[in-house]
């Protein structure tokens, strides 16, 4: 299924047909949402990094979260108000690289290059930060807003295993944001730094 | 920001001069830069994007004439550089201990993935988690309960009700007695189905949480690669045993186009749905002999498909590779929710469906339609030895797995079945089509064509093989 036409899609359709999947119930407010066209925020990164449960965290709905790569294959959606504006956030199959190799890689890309997103939110797993930046890299090059969140540092600081953020900033020029979605640490700091991207007219490409 | 990441000269050149042929005359979302880097490393879509510029052939001659300074290939040394960065970056911002910290249950992988200890501890998972929890106690204990209380309780009710409200006989079978809406249907949905479904969800959800499935796929990688799969195509195998429909979807996980018609071909053939899965289980757990031979026959064809479909269908296997998680210790409120969830879905697809086939049913019979359809069911029927009266069950089977596998439940109730024939009727109703639900997922995911022919093959192969069976029982004469 082309990314376009799945009811999940965040493409703004004039039918929207809701079909359920497993897991993938999009919210009571992606109806809404397909009204007014809200600004978009996507959730990207490599499988298996906590996208979903940080979607399930920001929208208050919920996507099957799973430990294993690959269970988010379709692009789900869901509102939620950040000071004051609604965004609509979209949360994709995992991808390692701009260059997809499978279909779900595929989707995730879809999302990221055909659309206007105005906010790519790259989740990264801490303990493999050195593998994981490649994407970054990839999205900076691209100039697309980026905003990184390095999630899991709570199993990171189990490995001893600690992250200087601002130096982490400072290198890529793209805000920062240290979280363990499972114990919900760092969410407010990441819903802080999605309401000053996304604010009209701070919105800027480069940084 | 463009001064974070410099390539090799060589490509910074290219980049400059197909950025400056692209710039302002193709509009995109992304940089030029990016599209310029994505061009050399021959990105399909970035170029079936640009194909048709009048300036393409342009690009196509940077590309070729900067290739021919570089040894390995572009993509290599573009994801090279990136690499190196992103490791210098790594490396500056994280402090690591020098003495690494073990991982948590390290133990626990190796003895998951070494061979000597991963396939006794997957059989005994499959022991205790579905046969046990999902066949015995699911599809037995509870399924007995739930359908005694039906029986006993709610259905002779229903049956005075609706002859009290309707007068009409007719109509009032669209409702009540053996086919009705609510004493067929909703028993079926409430009383067979969804006690099964919820033990399932809740073992799955467990292992998904746990981290088990990457370490499975470990596991059988090897098993796998003889059938053209690679080990990552056990997720949506082992998806499949709780329903064919999604691991239908789940297979675009796979890398190639040969690896998912595989991976679909034998989850319309051999993967045992969970609702089909826990009736047969509960079915034949009564008759370990009868259980032998179904698992027995469904492991072989299942292999022997795989293998001879990996022959058949073209194509190179794929490298595995795959992420392999942390163990973790699954969060309860995470399982609930996530079994909620899904059964949820689960019972909003099924629901309308089981009615719907009450009503078909219904209507079949008014008409005489479904007496038709019987009949020329019911010589193939005997064919693999099984009483006339199985008939409605293969149909209700085509209709939905689990509507089908219900029905035998039923069928074996009333006591008609030998063990030989619930296992030819077992054997070949696993075998058979998945439900329409699946069949709809196949034609989206897989084409037309594909999928017809999936669907010829799996129901000439399901009722070739349940004859096959019955007549090598009977030859061999083994009295289950």
């Amino acid at each position: 299924m082309n990314c376009h036409d799945c009811p999940q899609s965040c493409r703004l359709k004039p039918h929207p047909q809701r079909r359920r999947f497993f897991g993938l119930l999009p919210g009571k407010s992606s109806k809404q949402s397909l009204a007014v066209a809200h600004k978009k925020v996507a959730l990207v990164g490599p499988p298996n990094v906590g996208k979903s449960l940080i979607f399930n965290l920001l929208t208050k709905t919920y996507v099957t979260v799973s430990n294993y790569p690959g269970t988010t294959v379709e692009v789900a959606q869901g509102n939620a108000n950040v000071a004051g504006e609604i965004l609509t956030f979209c949360d994709t199959p995992g991808m390692y690289s701009l260059i997809p190799i499978t279909e779900e890689e595929r989707v995730a890309r879809d999302l990221v290059l055909s659309q206007k997103v105005d906010l790519v939110i790259h989740v990264v797993d801490a303990k493999n930060l050195d593998r994981m930046l490649n994407l970054t890299l990839q999205l900076i090059e691209a100039k697309l807003p980026v905003l990184l969140v390095v999630n899991m540092m709570d199993e990171a600081r189990q490995l001893g295993l600690r992250i200087d953020e601002h130096q982490l900033a400072y290198q890529l020029g793209i805000p920062v944001v240290l979280m363990s979605a499972v114990q919900k640490i760092g969410l407010r700091k990441l819903i802080a730094e999605v309401a000053d991207r996304v604010q009209p007219p701070l919105l800027s490409t480069s940084y | 920001m463009s001064n974070l990441l410099f390539y090799p000269p060589l490509i910074e050149s290219a980049i400059a001069r197909i950025e400056a042929l692209i710039r302002d005359r193709f509009d995109s979302t992304l940089s030029p830069r990016s599209l310029a880097l994505l061009l050399l490393q021959n990105d399909p879509e970035t170029r079936s994007q640009l194909q048709g510029e009048p300036y393409f052939p342009e690009i196509e001659a940077i590309i070729r004439e900067t290739q021919a300074n570089f040894t390995e290939s572009l993509s290599f040394a573009i994801a090279e550089s990136r690499h190196n960065l992103a490791l210098a970056i790594a490396q500056e911002v994280t402090v690591a201990p020098q003495h690494p910290k073990a991982v948590k249950y390290e133990w626990l992988h190796h003895l998951t993935v070494h061979p000597l200890t991963g396939i006794p501890l997957l059989l005994l998972i499959l022991y205790f988690g579905i046969y046990q929890f999902v066949g015995v106690f699911g599809g037995g204990t509870l399924v007995d309960s739930i359908e005694g209380f039906f029986e006993a309780q709610i259905n002779p009710q229903v049956d005075i009700l609706v002859a009290a409200i309707i007068p009409w006989p007719i109509l009032q079978d669209l409702f009540a007695h053996d086919y009705g809406i609510i004493t067929l249907g909703l028993r079926y949905a409430i009383a067979i189905v969804l006690p099964i479904v919820t033990t399932f969800f809740l073992m799955f959800s467990c292992l998904e949480d746990s981290g088990y499935l990457p370490r499975l796929s470990l596991l059988v990688d090897r098993i796998f690669k003889t059938m053209g799969l690679s080990g990552r195509s056990i997720i949506p195998l082992i998806l499949g045993l709780g329903c064919g429909t999604m691991a239908t979807l789940v297979t675009r996980t796979l890398e190639s186009k040969r690896e998912r018609v595989i991976a679909t071909l034998l989850l319309a053939l051999t993967v045992p749905c969970s609702a089909q899965l826990g009736v047969i289980l509960a079915l034949l757990s009564q008759e370990p002999v009868a259980l032998f031979v179904w698992t027995i026959v469904m492991l072989a064809i299942f292999v022997g498909i795989g293998f001879l479909a990996g022959k058949a269908i073209p194509g190179e296997s794929t490298c595995f590779y795959m992420e392999i998680p942390p163990l973790r210790i699954p969060r309860p409120q995470a399982i609930l929710t996530k079994t909620y969830v899904r059964l949820k879905w689960y019972f909003g697809e099924v629901l309308p469906l089981f009615i719907l086939a009450s009503v078909l049913i219904w209507i079949g019979k008014i008409t005489g339609l479904f007496g038709i359809l019987i009949k020329g069911l019911e010589p193939i029927v005997t064919a693999l030895g099984l009483p006339k009266a199985a008939a409605p069950t293969f149909l209700y089977g085509f209709f939905r797995r689990d509507y089908g596998a219900a029905g035998m439940f039923d069928l074996h109730d009333s006591g008609i079945l030998s063990s030989q024939q619930l296992v030819v009727a077992a054997v070949t109703l696993t075998l058979f089509m998945p439900c329409i639900a699946q069949l709809q997922f196949m034609f989206k995911e897989r084409g037309i064509k594909t999928t017809i022919a999936i669907a010829s093959f799996v129901i000439l192969f399901a009722f070739s093989l349940g004859y096959g069976l019955n007549q090598l029982l009977t030859i061999m004469e083994l009295s289950l």
